[in-house]
């Protein structure tokens, strides 16, 4: 085959399809997030960049957040982390589990640097916290709430507890600086 | 309702009220300005597997074990399935190669992440056109029929994946505690649900009724399409539609636990795959997991409702679906 037409081919191929990914977790409790995270931010997303990975077999998307709050380190007014998917011209690669940053999100992301590259979210999409804001109460709220465990004794979640709801940025971010005066729990990273 | 029917319908009612739940969920992806859902409409799956052993697990145990996780999704009775292993190969389990493949590969950077599972799609028609997997070898795995403390159980991995690989989204039936430094999945009723069993569990080799009901859903026969039955209707909180609500069917009879999700802002849901008979609804909050694992970000999901059972017992009949179903909850 002429180098053209698998060119040509090859365009197409890229051009009419789009991968997706779906993933297995292991599960993190709220201390374990926060200890084993390098940088705790709050802020909101000013851009979006995907670029290849992995000698152009995969697509990462590397996000800058406009930071409002360091909650635990601190590089600078911005910080760029990278994801996995994105979409780079007509090609469209998606993880089913990562978090998708749009320009505009507000969220407190909670990032580790296991590799020389940028940092990640933590464990995929658990440090991944979104921001929105309560019509009732006028205020921002974190709409997916901290689950935290209260004692050394083993406690099952019980999903739609009324103890835990959406709460206030500052509260919060009052949660976290609680377990980071606390210390990295036994068996944490 | 007849006062009869109230005990056991009650009973009912506690039990499922302190078992947290979710239901299956379809990958979907968009073509032009619908979404379609994911699904291989040239069956069997033809796969290969990469020729590289991770350790504890040579090639060929691999290829067993995923050769079983095929098998079990195949011998669900009301869905229609098939697989294919072709042989093994040097490629990696990874996009644009034309070709299906699973196989073990490093990814120290997913340090969460026990396994993946890519797709290519032909956009323009929603078909696969290629799908892989890989396991991640930055964790130890075992295929021993009973697990291996300290290891991750290579064939419940794979069925999950291989969940997936037939257009299944995250969806299960679980329940999870907090420990002293962690958190722990202590039961699952469904393969699908996005994190794993401790290591050393083989508790996931088994598909349960939210598993069949997806895979039937998508793939049917000929006689589950005339047998099984849907659910739809909506979730609304005072008067508006509640999106990303967690809808579950109880069947009081077999004990089924199958569920679904209201996806759109009118709230409004539909749990297909359901076995005919009485049904008993349950509403909840995902306010216990990661949004990101289930749901688009752009998706505005609602978590601050309280648990609400339908108070009406809905039967869905053979072969048909039971409509305009409307649970009202209220905030936390």
């Amino acid at each position: 085959m002429p180098y053209s037409r698998r060119a040509v081919l090859c365009f197409v191929w890229c051009a009419l399809f789009a991968p997706l990914d779906a993933t297995v977790l292991i599960p993190a409790e709220f201390r374990e997030i926060v200890n084993g995270s390098d940088i705790i931010a709050s802020g909101r997303v000013i851009d979006t960049t995907p670029e290849w990975g992995d000698n152009r077999k995969r697509i990462d998307t590397r996000v800058t957040l406009q930071v409002g709050t360091y909650l635990k380190g601190g590089p600078g007014e911005t910080v760029v982390f990278k994801v996995p998917g994105g979409e780079i011209g007509r090609f469209r690669n998606v993880m089913v589990g990562a978090p998708v940053f749009r320009t505009g999100d507000e969220v407190v992301v909670f990032l580790t640097r296991r590799t020389s590259e940028e940092p990640m979210v933590f464990g995929l999409n658990q440090g991944v916290f979104r921001i929105s804001f309560d019509e009732q109460t006028k205020r921002r709220v974190v709409v997916r709430p901290a689950v935290l465990a209260r004692g050394e004794s083993p406690e099952i979640v019980v999903r739609g507890s009324a103890a835990r709801r959406s709460v206030p940025l500052e509260t919060f971010g009052a949660q976290v600086q609680a377990v980071l005066a606390e210390g990295a729990p036994r068996g944490a990273r | 309702m007849k006062r009869p029917a109230l005990l056991p319908v009650l009973a009912v009612l506690l039990v499922v009220a302190v078992v947290p739940m979710f239901g299956y969920l379809k990958l979907g992806t968009r073509v032009g300005t619908r979404t379609a859902t994911l699904k291989w409409d040239d069956l069997p799956i033809r796969y290969f597997v990469t020729d590289r052993p991770a350790p504890q697990v040579t090639q060929q145990q691999f290829q067993a074990a995923i050769t079983r996780a095929f098998s079990t999704w195949e011998a669900v009775q009301s869905a229609e399935t098939s697989s294919q292993f072709v042989g093994f190969t040097q490629a990696n389990p990874q996009s644009g190669d034309g070709m299906t493949v699973l196989g073990f590969t490093n990814r120290p950077d997913l340090d969460r992440v026990l396994g993946a599972t890519n797709f290519i799609i032909d956009t323009t028609t929603a078909d696969i056109v290629e799908s892989d997997i890989f396991f991640n070898t930055a964790f130890q795995w075992s295929v021993d029929p009973a697990g291996v403390p300290g290891r991750h159980d290579l064939e419940s991995i794979a069925l999950h994946e291989i969940g997936h690989l037939h257009g299944l989204g995250h969806s299960a039936i679980g329940e999870t505690e907090l420990i002293a430094g962690g958190r722990r999945v202590l039961g699952a009723e469904s393969v699908m649900f996005p994190i794993a069993f401790p290591p050393g569990s083989v508790n996931d080799r088994t598909l349960r009724a939210d598993d069949i009901a997806g895979i039937t859903d998508i793939y049917p026969t000929t006689a589950s399409r005339r047998e099984r039955g849907s659910i739809s209707g909506k979730v609304t909180k005072n008067g508006q539609g509640v999106l990303g609500a967690h809808i579950v069917a109880f069947n009081p009879a077999t004990g089924a636990l199958v569920g679904g999700f209201s996806l759109n802002e009118d709230g409004s849901f539909t749990i297909g795959g359901l076995e005919p008979g009485p049904q008993v609804l349950r509403v909840e909050p995902l306010d216990d997991a990661d949004i990101d694992s289930f749901f688009d970000a752009s998706l505005n999901v609602d978590v601050n409702f309280r648990v609400r059972f339908h108070d009406k017992v809905v039967v869905v009949p053979v072969g048909g679906g039971a409509r305009d179903v409307e649970i009202k909850v209220t905030p936390k």
